[in-house]
């Protein structure tokens, strides 16, 4: 097997943690032929599964589901223009001219004018502030987008994976004071976080962003913060 | 188990494409046809039932969150959502919300009750007793490392601790094991 080959397989299999699994996440964001090798042991290992037998869950779990998505914010809106927005930002990742800024930005554009529709150019009266934080050592980047409009953040990031051991828990450096914490980030998903008055207002054009490592959950109180795996500051687009 | 028809297979895969545009009808549809199967493979590797249930309606609405993600050029649709629950299943039991080593990999039968479901049998069996005849030609340490990295979600690290052995070895058993399946799983194709 080539060296990709064997990566493939120790990805589709679970083995792989810590830094080799952040590699391997960014490499099927970035590769196609190593996304190719991944997908196919994946076919390879599924009829593993075929001999589980079937169980019936209880009857209560299709209701639960359907409340779960019914209660997100704006009902299905959000999911089709974030599907519509991903066929996007892929479409300029194949064509090679998307910066991660871009990308953040458009994502920006998207939450702004959900369920609105017939008003396509509802645009915001306050420009969303963006940071792209990298991720040290990796190709992976940390999209945050602040919509001062709304007082809600959006943290991306997709390419992050859990390791199990470590949460990284997001700080905003405000002018005077001590760091205020934006949350835990969420591995592999793009969330929206509402940000109390306090915060919000201490978020302005260059406002400083760390990353710490901290234990699952987030950093314990009465503990210093973790060590800092990244920075990053909010710009204008 | 049946065989699987290819209407079925078709009609799940339309489905799979109707919700990646947005359809939740489409949602219920691929619920009601693969949610015994997928819960069997959440009750396997999390060993209780209510953490596969969490599991499981976490898969579904991740599902019509991501349905875009499923290339159906690539995969048959039964097989990526079977390796869509095993994926966050494991996930599950990495961030340790989850007592590890919940089921013991040769006991694997988790009270199965087969409900017969129309739609719900969508197993390719020729496939599937190829993978059994190339699981068998590994020897005893590969086969079993494999297994329990697959069922149990171990990474190498816990696989070389839990057999008490360098993890280069285990390693090396893996990566041996894998070359054999592919070779003998495309010799056979």
């Amino acid at each position: 097997m080539t060296d990709l080959d064997q990566l493939a397989a120790e990805y589709a299999l679970g083995l792989l943690e810590g830094e080799d699994l952040l590699m391997a996440r960014s490499r099927i964001a970035r590769e196609p032929a190593f996304a190719d090798a991944v997908a196919q042991w994946d076919a390879r290992l599924a009829p593993m599964l075929d001999d589980i037998g079937t169980i019936k869950p209880g009857p209560q779990l299709w209701a639960r589901i359907q409340a779960e998505i019914d209660a997100k914010p704006d009902g299905g809106a959000e999911v089709i223009e974030m599907a519509a927005l991903r066929q996007k930002l892929r479409n300029w990742q194949v064509a090679g001219t998307a910066s991660a800024m871009a990308a953040v930005a458009a994502l920006a554009m998207f939450v702004l004018t959900p369920n609105q529709p017939g008003t396509p150019t509802n645009l915001p009266t306050a420009a969303p502030l963006v940071a792209s934080i990298p991720i040290a050592d990796t190709p992976l980047r940390l999209g945050v987008t602040y919509l001062p409009d709304r007082s809600e953040m959006l943290v991306s990031a997709s390419g992050l994976s859990a390791d199990g051991v470590h949460d990284h828990e997001l700080w905003l450096v405000p002018a005077e004071g001590d760091l205020l914490s934006l949350g835990v980030v969420a591995p592999g998903e793009e969330r929206r976080v509402e940000l109390s008055p306090d915060i919000a207002r201490n978020i302005a054009n260059g406002s400083q962003l760390l990353l710490t490592r901290e234990p699952l959950g987030g950093k314990p109180d009465g503990i210093d913060a973790g060590p800092v795996v990244a920075s990053g500051s909010f710009s204008t687009t | 188990m049946e065989r699987a028809t290819p209407e079925a297979r078709k009609r799940l895969q339309e489905a799979m494409v109707q919700l990646a545009s947005g359809d939740q009808s489409a949602l219920e549809y691929i619920y009601r046809a693969t949610s015994t199967k997928l819960f069997g493979i959440c009750y396997r590797i999390l060993g209780d039932r209510k953490e596969a249930e969490d599991a499981l309606q976490d898969v579904y609405v991740n599902l019509w969150q991501r349905a875009d993600r499923y290339d159906p050029t690539r995969a048959s649709p039964i097989s990526w959502l079977a390796t869509f629950a095993r994926n966050r299943a494991v996930d599950r039991l990495r961030t340790g919300k989850v007592r590890q080593n919940a089921v013991p990999v040769e006991e694997a039968a988790p009270m199965p009750d087969n409900a017969p479901m129309a739609d719900d049998v969508m197993i390719d069996s020729e496939r599937t007793a190829r993978v059994h005849t190339c699981i068998e030609t590994l020897e005893e340490n590969q086969r079993s490392a494999i297994k329990t990295a697959f069922f149990e979600g171990q990474t190498y690290a816990q696989l070389a601790e839990a057999q008490n052995v360098p993890l280069g070895t285990m390693k090396s058993w893996i990566r041996r094991g894998m070359a054999k399946l592919k070779t003998c799983l495309e010799a056979s194709e």
